[in-house]
């Protein structure tokens, strides 16, 4: 069966506010796909229509194959949601929170106390399982709420801003849960406005800016335009850093103003990967000594911040 | 519905009053004023023997009192308080539907407000003893005190999931409360008083106009000249006047919780006179349903009838009581609040209501 989302045309105003005008995109099994966009251009109330708790204005939307509108207890039985908070229940704990939602979902007491005991195993979170949901850091109600997203081992995962307020060690651990989640062949939605954080973990992209998701070609022309490439030489100390300039110029065949520094490193723009390839080689061959040579920012950071200035308009971002 | 998913709902809210210290608080403010309303009394009536019937029906209506002014806290926010903590849309997202939902808190509601009768019930006991009350009193008013926790419970409810501001609906069941106990009787006084009609009275009177000037007829030893009373003509005068109508809004009362406690409970009467508050309220509002006489007549000319001895009990004879109909008014109001709180709470939300996120 497919379990993954499908949505077309979806519409969905609060009085006078157009919150998502017009979102067309689809997720797929066994993939992670990140819904990119600034605060406020529509994530959480798409996130909201797809959970089956908000009914869209227009539009058609499918998880696994379910209409949500049509049949909410249906998607029910395939989603799992992780809102942006976690609204804990004063003075229950993190065990019997998720004791009570798998309740919730139908299974028996004794399935119940076993899932949850797994599920707080999962998310590390049996040292505090007997703590009250309330009292939890954030990081920690984080992954109380992804455990409770996962109780009844649901098909299609939405995750609305799953990384915020985790450590560095959660985020790992969240990382290799979604990749594992994935690789059992869930369809994993996760939202954020954290740019560098999806890109560790998302396998697609989906674009939302004010409201509407954009279409795949504006994605891929963003993502080919003129880029800044991150370059660095071991310096020799004594040229200094304004002669590692002068060289790399120099073995490019471009001017030093082209050539912007940032710290002790280069940035050098290409129009395209293939030449940015040609650089590299051009400077190897030339003998500068090239520590590193990475893109300056990330893939989804560099098409989403073009996206950002909109088509036909060059601006220089980063 | 579910059952299982019913009983999750309840348990989710009812462990967190169980758990919270604000619980036992009231719980021990309430205790500590029956306590006091149980001191003075035993003191006042002390004073006279007898009485203890007034005694009992008295504690038991101001645990009435302070069950309804204590219910409202404890449903008013049940749906939006849920809502504005961000614990209601993970429940919605669930298998569990919203009536599931509505009715749970509504179930939990009810059994925490019973938990104040629980505590009031010692007292209770110890009236009823005291008293030497007849127990069937003590079983009725106990079962309307029961329901009555649970409309008020339903109300709240059902507001708290129709207002999206949980203040806002606490104070709406508090208005509810407030219309029941003293709006109708307002409606009720007022109502009666402008609902009136026009009553004709009929006197016959001695003609006192036809007594000879210098004459007496009061006098034991009469002249010849002045005439007895019994020679007096008599006159006839007819005016008209304006009587409240209690009679056309009397069932207004009928709704007011402590008119249903005081009606649904077996009347006492002792030589035909009430010997409980319920039953001089009972027979109060009972005599309200008796529309007065369009037509009444004072004879002055003829000595009075010996006065027929109708006592309170006589009078209530062929009346109608009045409490079911209450209860069902009380009733209906409860289940249509939930019925529209599970409307306005429904899943996939078509609108929300303003300034409200749903999770």
């Amino acid at each position: 069966m497919d379990v993954g989302i499908e949505a077309a045309g979806v519409r969905r105003s609060f009085g006078a506010v157009q919150a998502v005008q017009d979102v067309t995109f689809s997720a797929a099994p066994g993939r992670v796909t990140g819904l990119v966009g600034p605060n406020g251009s529509g994530k959480t109330t798409l996130m909201l229509m797809l959970a089956s708790l908000l009914q869209p204005d227009a539009g058609e939307m499918r998880i696994g194959g379910v209409d949500p509108v049509a049949d909410p207890s249906g998607a029910r039985r395939l989603l799992g949601w992780m809102p942006d908070a976690l609204g804990a229940w004063p003075s229950l704990t993190a065990r019997e929170v998720l004791i009570a939602t798998a309740q919730l979902y139908d299974l028996s007491p004794t399935d119940a106390r076993a899932r949850a005991d797994a599920l707080l195993e999962l998310v590390d979170l049996t040292a505090l399982a007997a703590s009250a949901a309330r009292v939890l850091s954030r990081g920690q109600k984080q992954r109380l709420a992804l455990a409770r997203a996962l109780v009844h081992d649901p098909r299609v995962l939405l995750l609305d801003e799953p990384a915020s307020g985790l450590d560095p060690q959660a985020r790992i651990a969240l990382r290799v849960l979604l990749r594992r989640l994935a690789a059992e062949g869930r369809t994993v939605l996760i939202s954020s406005h954290v740019l560098s954080e999806l890109e560790e973990v998302v396998d697609d992209a989906v674009f939302l800016v004010d409201g509407r998701t954009v279409a795949g070609d504006r994605v891929a022309a963003a993502a080919s335009r003129t880029r800044s490439w991150r370059v660095r030489l071991m310096i020799d100390p004594s040229r200094g850093a304004e002669a590692a300039r002068g060289d790399v110029a120099a073995a490019l065949g471009r001017l030093p103003d082209e050539i912007a520094a940032d710290r002790r490193d280069l940035l050098v723009p290409f129009a395209d990967d293939a030449g940015a390839v040609a650089g590299l080689r051009a400077l190897v061959g030339a003998g500068v000594p090239v520590l590193e040579f990475a893109p300056a920012v990330g893939d989804l950071e560099h098409a989403f911040l073009d996206l950002r200035v909109g088509p036909g308009n060059e601006g220089s971002p980063a | 519905m579910s059952l299982h998913r019913l009983r999750t709902v309840m348990g989710i809210e009812l462990r967190q009053r169980v758990r919270s210290l604000g619980w036992y608080v009231l719980l021990g403010v309430f205790a500590v004023l029956l306590i006091g309303i149980l001191v003075l009394s035993f003191a006042s009536f002390a004073l006279s023997g007898g009485g203890d019937g007034w005694f009992f029906s008295l504690v038991i209506m101001l645990v009435l009192l302070l069950v309804l002014l204590v219910s409202p806290t404890l449903s008013g926010s049940a749906v939006n308080g849920d809502r504005d903590a961000a614990t209601l849309a993970p429940v919605q997202v669930t298998l569990v539907t919203t009536t599931e939902i509505v009715l749970g808190k509504f179930l939990a509601a009810w059994i925490s407000g019973l938990a104040f009768l629980v505590v009031a019930l010692p007292f209770l006991l110890i009236a009823m003893v005291a008293g030497s009350l007849n127990p069937a009193v003590v079983f009725v008013s106990l079962i309307i005190l029961i329901v009555e926790v649970g409309i008020v419970a339903a109300i709240g409810v059902g507001f708290s999931a129709v207002f999206a501001r949980p203040l806002f609906s606490v104070a709406s069941t508090y208005l509810v409360v407030a219309a029941l106990t003293i709006g109708t009787l307002i409606a009720f006084s007022l109502g009666g008083f402008a609902l009136r009609s026009e009553q004709v009275t009929v006197s016959r009177d001695l003609d006192w106009s036809a007594v000879p000037a210098g004459c007496d007829p009061g006098l034991l030893s009469p002249s010849d000249e002045c005439p007895t009373y019994d020679e007096l003509p008599c006159v006839e005068n007819t005016y008209t006047s304006e009587v409240p109508r209690f009679d056309r809004v009397w069932w207004v009362l009928a709704a007011n919780p402590f008119v249903i406690l005081a009606d649904a409970t077996p009347p006492t009467y002792v030589g035909g006179y009430p010997q409980d508050l319920f039953s001089q309220i009972s027979y109060s509002v009972r005599s309200a349903q008796k529309s007065p006489e369009a037509q009444q007549g004072y004879d002055g000319c003829t000595p009075p009838a010996v006065p027929d001895n109708n006592t309170p009990e006589d009078q209530v004879e062929g009346t109608i009581p009045s409490w079911f109909v209450g209860l069902l008014v009380q009733l209906l109001v409860a289940a249509g609040l939930l019925a529209w709180g599970i409307a306005r709470t429904r899943t996939p939300a078509r609108r929300l209501p303003p300034g409200t996120r749903i999770a």
